[in-house]
């Protein structure tokens, strides 16, 4: 497909697939739905048929990653190269996050059929074998099982530390740095055209990242700067490591705070808590992907930028549906929704 | 050539207990097709097997790191049939599968270790001839000091350059970087008061210390001594971990290998999903099988099964021809070319299988535009002698070769030379409007015959409409002849005739009332979409006439590039002459036989496939013993 009749082709499938994107409105009117209207509302009544109500939860959660991915796929066909790559390397995060639950399974020691049920079922182009990894015997036999794989270099490191403390933490980050670090790369390799626009939109999802995870590991595990700043991501948009370091460097979340750069943030922005610089962050970045959706000259951004708002949606509709089968209060849920609702990074 | 017309749909009613055996039965046929759409769910709600799929997950698990410990075992005597897989018979083997494990599993922790020790060592090794070679006092260095904290170990290569940025931020440096491999040696100084920042950094950046021996310093001799003997040590702990898995093997191995067989045998029954449903000892199990394999299909059950079973088969039905696995013709000769075509797509149930059509028409359309005998000779022979790399693809290069013989004959044209052989039909460029003719020609017979197929695929998959009016459709192939034929005449002086633009005017009203009833457009969307459709219809079929004449162009250019070759080689000395003559053939072998191929595929897949070739069936995989199923 030439590169007219691929953006032609992008153009058209998002402007359609935008359609499936719910707007604030709609999820707080979700939100305030009783049980039956929303099962109706959202789908959810498919899954009647699907035994417990955790089971029929998990059906429904793989269902709606799945069109997730259905979508993807669709954006993927007219694409080649680069493009594509890019684009492979976002739903990649799956993965990630199947290794994250198995080794977190396997160092509490649950069953392999909980451990399972924690999983996504994942396309033909991420070609974890995540049976074989889910039949190790324990976190060390995950190791040398995921050392066969591209996260070959990761499994080594973390083998290396295990002898000392199989640190989750200190795998999630380093998974997530090999994630990060493999996009920003396949993001370089693109045309000029579309490396900018899409670096932005990624500089802004690193720099949520990295922030909210930094004041994390620095005040709620209490961790030294310098390995917070190890643990960084690097390709933040605002958030370099100079500036991270002033922030990771004060005593306490306020006086970190002080130290974030002004347009990082909303004027706006609650920066009470590390969850609400979270939501606050998460928000700021929805915000941005809706208008590089709506006007990015870079129609591979704006495909990138859907799949982050779609991915978001997903994610607060299962939060509501979650929520109303397993009975929450309404505040509760309200609460999380807003956790939810926009980029997971 | 109606694609997987033979294919039947099969319920096979037995008992519960028969449904592994049954599946094993059928895979060892391997001409059945599981079905798992729940056509049966009210009756028999029940989907078995879970439990046993999962035991036969796990036991392979099992087996396969055995495996990774043990080496490959010997192949299974091939004379032995496959055993029954009994569930209480997988139990077993599953525990006894887990107990192996558990009891090598030490072993294994044991050699892993063995191996990281050695690694350790080389590190050792290398880094005590790094530091001998910078004149470094390393009993200083392991000592206590009151301001200086100093490490030495390794650390992955690539957390080199984020460590060094880190540490130069807080305030440390690395003095020393050696190894050339996944890891580095280095040597990290700071102050002591901030050995807990030193310490975090370097535990996020996986930094391995290494203990460096006493003796270092004092004496070259006792540590050469203490690190030999360290290394025995280590050869002589490996040597008693070996002994002890091959004591195991040599004592396990026949029921390690009965193992694989069971599990082997066990795989049909635990990839069957829906395929197979029950309800209390009543068993189904539904797929599709060739007609002509039913009857032995049931001989086979007879003679395996214990309880009665029945096996009822029916012609598909219209609403599921598009589930009918088919099976695209492809053995021997036209292996390759059934590759080629399941690259483009699976051919729907009965619809034109295009393999032998594929196969004929891509030899007489490569001859056409490479017609030599000395190319097509130089092919035909590359294809026998690289046969074992080529497998299959042997057969597309031979008939390949034998085509661009056969035209070169009939072109007389041997390695680019016309004047050894007379031309049993013509030479190319000897009338270069002729050839294009016949390129139209051979073009105006494809697409017409493609129409005809087109038409049939849509009248069997019940697409009337697109049958009469679509796109290669019976009036639209009306309308391209009418006007073909009327322009030939034109071309003869002798005016548009009568019958063409009746035929042309009817057609096209045809054609453009249909689109129009179709479309659900607004008034003016509809105007404009009816008109671009139609034009469409009219623009593609001339449009594709014409892009046959590429086999003139390339049988034209084929002449050319050797008269080129000729050229180059008549201007240089004996020598240079036939080196260029070798190597302008080799050129116009390689070079212009890629790009005829590619262009020959083109002119299959977009002139002829995507014509009449819906390319959407299911693909034929039957159930089969072994591995390959769950993986």
């Amino acid at each position: 497909m030439s590169r007219l009749a691929e953006q032609a082709y992008l153009r058209t499938r998002l402007a359609i697939m935008r359609e499936n994107l719910i707007e604030a409105d709609r999820l707080a009117e979700l939100a305030a739905m009783p049980y039956d209207e929303l099962a109706t509302e959202s789908g959810f009544d498919e899954f009647d048929g699907s035994g417990s109500p955790g089971q029929r939860l998990a059906a429904f959660e793989r269902a709606q990653l799945q069109s997730w991915l259905d979508e993807l796929s669709a954006l993927l066909r007219p694409l080649e190269g680069s493009g594509r790559r890019l684009l492979t390397q976002w739903a990649s995060r799956y993965e990630l996050l199947n290794i994250k639950a198995l080794v977190r399974g396997k160092i509490g020691q649950l069953p392999n059929d909980e451990i399972e049920r924690s999983l996504y079922l994942l396309p033909g182009f991420l070609n974890l074998n995540i049976e074989e990894l889910l039949n190790t015997d324990n976190v060390r036999d995950l190791l040398r099982q995921l050392q066969n794989t591209r996260y070959r270099r990761i499994a080594t490191q973390a083998l290396r530390r295990y002898e000392e403390n199989p640190d989750p933490f200190l795998l999630d980050a380093t998974l997530d740095q090999q994630f990060y670090g493999e996009l920003i790369d396949r993001a370089g390799q693109l045309d000029s055209g579309d490396r900018n626009e899409i670096l932005d939109l990624i500089g802004r999802i690193v720099d949520r990242h990295n922030l909210v995870w930094s004041l994390r590991y620095r005040f709620n595990y209490f961790l030294q700067p310098s390995e917070v700043l190890y643990l960084a991501i690097d390709g933040g948009r605002v958030l370099n490591r100079t500036r991270l370091q002033r922030v990771v460097n004060e005593e306490s979340l306020a006086e970190a705070c002080a130290q974030l750069p002004a347009h990082l943030l909303p004027d706006d922005a609650d920066t009470s808590s590390i969850t609400q610089l979270d939501v606050a962050l998460k928000h700021d970045i929805e915000r941005y992907a809706m208008r590089v959706l709506r006007v990015s000259p870079s129609v591979l951004t704006s495909a990138l930028a859907y799949l982050v708002l779609r991915h978001g949606d997903i994610m607060s509709l299962y939060a509501i549906v979650h929520a109303r089968v397993h009975g929450l209060a309404d505040e509760v849920l309200l609460a999380s929704l807003d956790q939810l609702h926009g980029v997971h990074g | 050539m109606r694609a997987g017309y033979d294919m039947r749909h099969v319920t096979l009613k037995l008992m519960r207990n028969d449904l592994p055996r049954a599946s094993l039965v059928l895979a060892e046929l391997e001409t059945f097709v599981p079905d798992d759409r729940p056509l049966l769910e009210a009756e028999l709600p029940e989907v078995p097997g879970k439990t046993f799929r999962k035991r036969v997950r796990r036991a392979w698990g099992y087996l396969d790191r055995l495996t990774g410990l043990l080496g490959e075992q010997p192949p299974a005597d091939p004379s032995r049939s496959f055993p029954t897989p009994h569930r209480d018979r997988l139990v077993e083997t599953d525990d006894w599968l887990a107990s192996s494990w558990q009891h090598c599993a030490p072993c294994d922790e044991a050699l892993h270790n063995i191996e990281e020790a050695y690694r350790e060592l080389g590190q050792l090794e290398q880094s005590l001839e790094d530091f001998r070679g910078l004149e470094i006092d390393l009993g200083r260095l392991q000592g206590e000091h009151q301001h200086l904290d100093m490490r030495i170990g390794t650390i992955p290569a690539d957390n080199l350059d984020r460590l060094r940025e880190i540490l130069t931020l807080s305030g440390h440096l690395i003095l020393n970087v050696a190894g050339e491999d996944e890891t580095r040696r280095i040597l990290v100084a700071g102050e002591k008061h901030r050995s807990d920042v030193l310490d975090s950094v370097l535990r996020a950046a996986a930094f391995q210390p290494l203990a460096i021996p006493e003796s270092f310093d004092s004496n070259p001799q006792a540590l050469r001594d203490e690190l030999r003997q360290r290394r025995t040590a280590l050869d002589e702990e490996r040597e008693i971990v070996l002994r002890k898995i091959a004591d195991w093997k040599s004592e396990n191995s026949t029921r390690l290998a009965e193992a694989r067989q069971l599990l082997e045998a066990a795989e049909p029954y635990a990839s069957l999903h829906g395929a197979a449903r029950t309800r209390g000892a009543l068993g189904v199990l539904q797929g599709w099988l060739p007609e002509s394999q039913i009857d032995h299909a049931r001989q086979r059950l007879d003679d395996s099964l214990e309880l009665p079973f029945l096996l009822e088969s029916r012609r598909p039905r219209r609403d599921e021809r598009h589930l009918v696995p088919v099976q695209v013709q492809g053995r021997g000769l036209l292996k390759p070319f059934a590759i080629l075509v399941q690259q483009y797509g699976v051919p729907r149930f009965g619809e034109f299988d295009p393999t032998l059509l594929f196969a004929v028409t891509f030899a007489c359309m490569f001859g056409m535009m490479f017609g030599d005998i000395g190319h097509g000779g130089v092919i035909l022979l590359a294809g026998l002698i690289l046969r074992k790399r080529l497998q299959s693809f042997t057969y597309l290069f031979v008939l390949a070769g034998l085509s661009s013989m056969l035209f070169g004959w009939l072109y007389g044209s041997i390695f680019g030379v016309e004047h050894w052989i007379h031309p049993l039909w013509i030479a190319p460029m000897s009338d270069p409007l002729y050839m294009l003719s016949v390129a139209l020609a051979w073009g105006v017979g494809f697409l017409t015959l493609g129409s005809g197929i087109a038409i049939r695929n849509r009248l069997l998959s019940g697409d009337q409409g697109g049958a009469l009016f679509g796109p290669g459709g019976l009036f639209a192939l009306i309308l391209y002849l009418a006007l073909l034929g009327g322009m030939i005449n034109m071309a003869q002086g002798r005016g548009f005739p009568l019958v063409s633009t009746v035929a042309v005017l009817l057609t096209l009203t045809l054609i453009a009332v249909y689109h129009w009833r179709e479309s659900e457009a607004p008034l003016g969307e509809r105007i404009v979409t009816v008109f671009i459709e139609t034009y469409e219809i009219v623009i593609g079929y001339l449009a594709s006439s014409l892009s046959f004449l590429r086999l003139a162009a390339f049988s034209l250019n084929h002449v050319a590039l050797s008269l080129a070759v000729f050229t180059l080689a008549d201007g240089m000395g004996w020598f240079g002459h036939w080196i260029t003559l070798i190597l302008g053939n080799i050129f116009i072998i390689v070079l212009e036989g890629l790009i005829v191929t590619i262009q020959t595929l083109r002119l299959e897949y977009y002139e002829g496939f995507s014509r009449y070739f819906y390319g959407d069936g299911t693909p034929y995989r039957p159930l089969r013993v072994g591995r390959s199923m769950t993986r």
